[in-house]
């Protein structure tokens, strides 16, 4: 044996099953140990969770800073809400037609917007939000204007002979957690797919992406669209949730909110936008503070994530991993 | 009819003055940052709660309730560049997008909650109509639209001819050769910062009488008009700016009276992205600066 070798360092135990146990076992609990407080936070949070997914795909890995996600939620919303009330479709029609209507309305905004650039890019998402709130608003053979959409039903299956209701918070709970474990798989799949890595490279740098073969304008269209898909689904879950919908669903509150949970959780990564959003959604709504504080403390959290912590919970998050991992 | 028409346009001028000086503020801070401030707006709603502020609770008169508006501005603006604005010299875009987001919730949601949420009655302002040429307009409309001139010939002077006005077009051009020739660059950034936030202020005071309520949420409504100004102008040209603005004043009125008057604020975002689309560097501006 060499003087140099070194002695290899005991690993530390794996302790991500365990975790992972742990982890789906509160999930599954968590009505059952919360209050129905507590649950119906846990579903705000689910709910955001779904359009920020959407998010971190554009802002985390293709580096696109949007402020669109709002209308696409908007447009989720409204689309899940008006074939609910006037055709009484069951839940995953609507999921689907939110999703697929959502996705199809970025491709029209999506073609010119995404020839745009850094500031003029957020200003035309921007405009989207806005311009979504107006034809809410005026659209009233449809929309019902100002009054919204109310007593929207609450989300049933139809499988053949079968069907049922999901009523009451505590199902809801497990509805919205069936959708958010879906939707987060569905990132995992294509962060982790070769699509995923050209989207980070078209974030690094695009013109060397875009010289490699990589076709940066289909793949920014494509993310925008899948973005917006996420936003829909999760407008979708919001409809039925909270039963109404009105033109204030297309806001920029909501898609401040939503890049504070990408940004606070750290882009580019899953698990903070998991984490995010129950921090940022959850946490609030579980504290009850007024909605003037809690818009301040988002704007505080904004610079904060700016200036001082550019990676938001990110590196915390990692280091989390790592230990756990067993990895020194 | 042709005098609706007209009476219209006079309307949108008048529209437009007020647009005119929030925007021209925004478009110098672009000049200096290459930041748009999210938060332009909200310097627009302080000025205006500074004077509702001064005239309801201190008793003060209509005059020095601008001054109180403008001053109380200031002061935030101050505040505010030395905290954040400073900061965003030669930082990239989006987090200067951010940062004034951020901003935006801070002042408007502190002025909220300070104050309420309603809608507050402003009783100050010259609001008794005389009659030009037929027209019948208020006194103060007038006066907004005396001040907007004022203002543009003083800004094109200042620009022009002045030290501050001459750092603030070498900044806006290149800010390491600033640096190198003993531009104290940050100074600059933050006089810049505070003059366009009184101007915005100043425009907010003046526009209180004929608009009568107040609220916290009013500044949010100006930052998206002055967006598709900006724009429309040419980032950071002064002239194209105010031109800019009367388009869009006389434009929001025309819609507003003959297309309906829900459809008044989608102007802006509408042109906007029509602008983006066609002429990203502007209506006036020969080739993109930025």
């Amino acid at each position: 044996m060499s003087l140099t070798e070194t002695v290899p360092q005991a690993r530390r135990r794996d302790l991500r099953i365990p975790l992972a146990v742990v982890l789906i076992v509160v999930a599954l609990a968590a009505p059952y140990i919360g209050s129905r407080y507590v649950t119906h936070s846990l579903i705000i949070a689910l709910i955001f969770m779904l359009p920020a997914h959407g998010l971190n795909l554009l802002v985390g890995y293709t580096g696109l800073l949007s402020l669109a996600q709002a209308a696409f939620f908007g447009i989720g919303a409204y689309t899940a809400g008006l074939l609910a009330v006037n055709y009484g479709t069951p839940f995953y029609v609507n999921l689907i037609a939110a999703a697929l209507v959502s996705g199809a309305a970025a491709l029209p905004l999506g073609i010119p917007a995404l020839r745009l650039r850094s500031t003029s890019f957020v200003m035309c998402t921007l405009g989207f939000v806005i311009i979504g709130q107006a034809i809410a608003k005026n659209w009233v053979s449809v929309t019902r204007g100002d009054m919204g959409l109310s007593s929207i039903p609450k989300p049933y299956f139809e499988l053949g002979p079968l069907s049922f209701t999901v009523s009451g918070t505590t199902n809801f709970y497990y509805l919205a957690l069936a959708v958010g474990v879906l939707a987060t798989l569905a990132v995992w799949a294509i962060v982790r797919s070769p699509a995923g890595r050209n989207m980070v490279a078209i974030r690094e740098n695009e013109t060397l992406a875009e010289s490699l073969g990589v076709p940066t304008w289909h793949y920014k269209l494509i993310v925008f669209m899948i973005s917006a898909m996420f936003a829909g689904v999760g407008g979708c879950l919001y409809a039925h949730y909270l039963t109404v919908v009105s033109p204030l669903t297309f806001q920029m509150y909501y898609s401040t909110t939503m890049l504070i949970i990408v940004l606070g959780g750290g882009a580019g990564m899953i698990s903070g936008t998991v984490f995010g959003s129950l921090l940022f959604v959850g946490l609030t709504e579980a504290l009850r503070v007024a909605p003037e504080v809690r818009m301040i403390a988002y704007g505080a959290c904004l610079l904060v994530l700016v200036f001082w912590f550019k990676q938001g919970f990110a590196p915390l998050i990692n280091r989390f991993w790592n230990a756990i991992g067993g990895v020194k | 009819m042709l005098s609706t028409v007209l009476e219209q346009v006079v309307n949108g001028i008048v529209t437009g003055s007020v647009y005119a000086i929030v925007a021209v503020g925004m478009t110098m801070i672009f000049g200096v940052l290459r930041a748009i401030n999210f938060a332009h707006g909200e310097y627009y709603m302080l000025g205006t709660f500074g004077a509702w502020f001064a005239i309801d609770y201190l008793g003060l008169s209509y005059e020095a309730s601008i001054i109180v508006g403008v001053l109380a501005t200031m002061v935030v603006a101050y505040v505010v560049g030395q905290l954040v604005m400073s900061r965003m010299v030669g930082a990239p875009a989006e987090s200067g997008v951010l940062a004034t987001l951020g901003i935006a919730l801070i002042l408007q949601n502190t002025v909220i909650f300070v104050f309420g949420g309603g809608y507050k009655f402003f009783s100050g302002g010259y609001i008794e109509p005389i009659s030009i040429f037929g027209f019948s307009l208020a006194q103060q409309r007038i006066l907004i639209l005396v001040v907007c001139l004022v203002v543009f010939v003083g800004l094109e002077l200042m620009v022009t001819y002045s030290r501050l006005g001459m750092a603030m077009r070498a900044v806006s051009q290149n800010v390491e050769c600033c640096e190198v020739v003993g531009i104290d660059v940050p100074q600059v950034v933050s006089r810049t910062f505070i003059l366009g936030a009184a101007l915005a202020a100043l425009s907010g005071v003046l526009t209180a009488p004929v608009n009568v309520s107040v609220y916290g949420g009013m500044g949010e409504l100006i930052t998206f008009k002055t967006l598709p100004i900006i724009i429309m102008g040419g980032l950071g040209n002064v002239r194209g700016t105010f031109f800019a603005a009367m388009i869009l004043g006389i434009a929001e009125s025309l819609v507003a009276t003959y297309v309906g008057l829900q459809f008044r604020d989608t102007v802006g975002f509408a042109t906007l992205i029509l602008v983006l689309m066609w002429r990203p560097h502007g209506l006036f501006s020969t080739q993109a600066r930025f």
